[in-house]
């Protein structure tokens, strides 16, 4: 009841032609009979994920906003930060830390940051935090290749 | 009997992580269906057994309780008992005496600019000053004690109360750093603190949660503290304001403190 009200409004504002984030999340789109379950598409401004875009989805709980929601990459992203299963460990939506104060758009940007700007001192996937720290230039060349194969066309304006 | 005993085999298919989640929903499950987040009233006769099962000598203090409180309420043990517990017997005793609420509505009001001001994102606490206003209206509407305590079991209104408590708490912190930041432990500034152990749902509360309320909403508290010690509880009052002498104030509420959980109690 309190979740759906304020998703409502949050979802309003997200689509709003106002939104901050209108050029990095994208075609946001919520099943009509669940509001409690998002998707969206990430289109990130640095390379090599600058290549392609990236479907996520987010699940929000019935107990939201006492709850976090939670990301998940619908979309293979050859990351350090995000795992085989499309985890990703973004510490603003850690069940530890989570404030019912923090809006979606606020979860949204930080983890558009974490895709621009990987953390390979938290990797969930060591072996791409390894090659990210020691060999920048095969990290970059494999990412890029990787978002060739596997991600979505970035739209066209 | 060595033989018997399970050696911990770690499965490198399994995810740990999710498994303590599902284990922590499952008792987080089980204590809200066996508590309310706020009961009715209990006399202490209807309590003395189940509490001295945990040490006999809150027989004594329960005595000792009897001389000075008719009866009590008890909390749900979420980490926000002190909160809710504040909230509801605050409420309550606006419904019974309504001499503070429009000095109380007035403060409360006020409170929204100033959270918004502190650098609060204003969409959320516009969302939660809405419900928590709405609640606190109820008082005069006019309130009754049954209501109250239905508002106070519907979960998502009651943990709306909570969290604009905790703001309201943070806010008061954060606006009197220089004050605060000697009692806080740890390498941490007041804002750190304010985000990890007062905005977040189910933190417990300390004497320092207490002592920032009682003086942001001007509401005296008085706590009585039921530990293993001794034969009677000790009473704290924590005072409005820095110049209140703790034998003159009249505490709006009074709360009953076990180790880790508070209760209301009801002054005789």
């Amino acid at each position: 009841m309190a979740a759906t009200r304020r998703l409502q409004k949050e979802l309003g504002d997200l689509k709003s032609p106002n939104s901050v984030l209108k050029k990095s999340f994208r075609d946001i789109s919520v099943d009509e009979s669940n509001i409690l379950l998002w998707h969206g598409l990430i289109v990130p401004e640095n390379p090599p994920y600058n290549k392609g875009a990236f479907r996520i989805e987010i699940a929000f709980p019935a107990e939201y906003p006492f709850k976090p929601p939670k990301v998940i990459f619908k979309t293979k992203i050859y990351h350090p930060n995000i795992d085989e299963k499309g985890q990703v460990c973004l510490p603003i939506i850690n069940a530890e830390n989570w404030k019912p104060a923090t809006k979606t758009d606020q979860v949204v940007s930080s983890l558009i940051a974490l895709i621009n700007d990987p953390e390979p001192e938290h990797p969930l996937r060591a072996d791409l935090a390894e090659e990210y720290t020691k060999d920048r230039k095969k990290f970059m060349k494999n990412a890029e290749e990787h978002t060739k194969k596997f991600s979505e066309r970035r739209p066209a304006d | 009997m060595a033989s018997e005993q399970h050696a911990f085999a770690y499965d490198p298919e399994k995810n740990y992580d999710e498994d303590i989640m599902a284990q922590q929903r499952q008792i987080e499950k089980e204590i809200a269906e066996t508590q309310p987040l706020v009961s009715g009233l209990f006399t202490f006769d209807d309590i003395v057994e189940e509490y001295t099962s945990e040490d006999a000598v809150y027989r004594h203090k329960i005595e000792d309780l009897k001389t000075r409180y008719a009866n009590m309420r008890k909390t749900r043990g979420d980490g926000n008992c002190f909160f809710r517990a504040f909230g509801f017997a605050f409420l309550e005793s606006l419904i019974k005496d309504p001499t503070d609420y429009s000095r109380f509505l007035e403060l409360v009001t006020k409170s929204k600019d100033e959270l918004i001001a502190l650098g609060f994102p204003q969409f959320t606490l516009e969302d939660f000053y809405d419900t928590f206003i709405d609640i606190v209206k109820q008082v005069k509407s006019p309130g009754t004690v049954e209501k109250l305590v239905e508002t106070f079991n519907d979960q998502g209104l009651s943990d709306y109360f909570v969290v604009y408590l905790r703001l309201i708490v943070s806010g008061f912190l954060q606006k009197k750093e220089d004050e605060y930041i000697h009692f806080i432990d740890g390498e941490r500034t007041v804002k750190q603190f304010c985000s990890q152990e007062v905005e977040p749902m189910g933190k417990e509360s300390d004497h320092i949660h207490i002592v920032a309320l009682t003086k942001a909403l001007e509401v005296p508290i008085r706590v009585e503290y039921m530990d293993r010690e001794g034969l009677t509880c000790n009473a704290f009052t924590f005072s409005a304001s820095d110049t209140s002498d703790d034998s003159l104030v009249k505490p709006a509420v009074s709360l009953l403190y076990r180790p880790g959980h508070y209760d209301i109690l009801y002054p005789l």
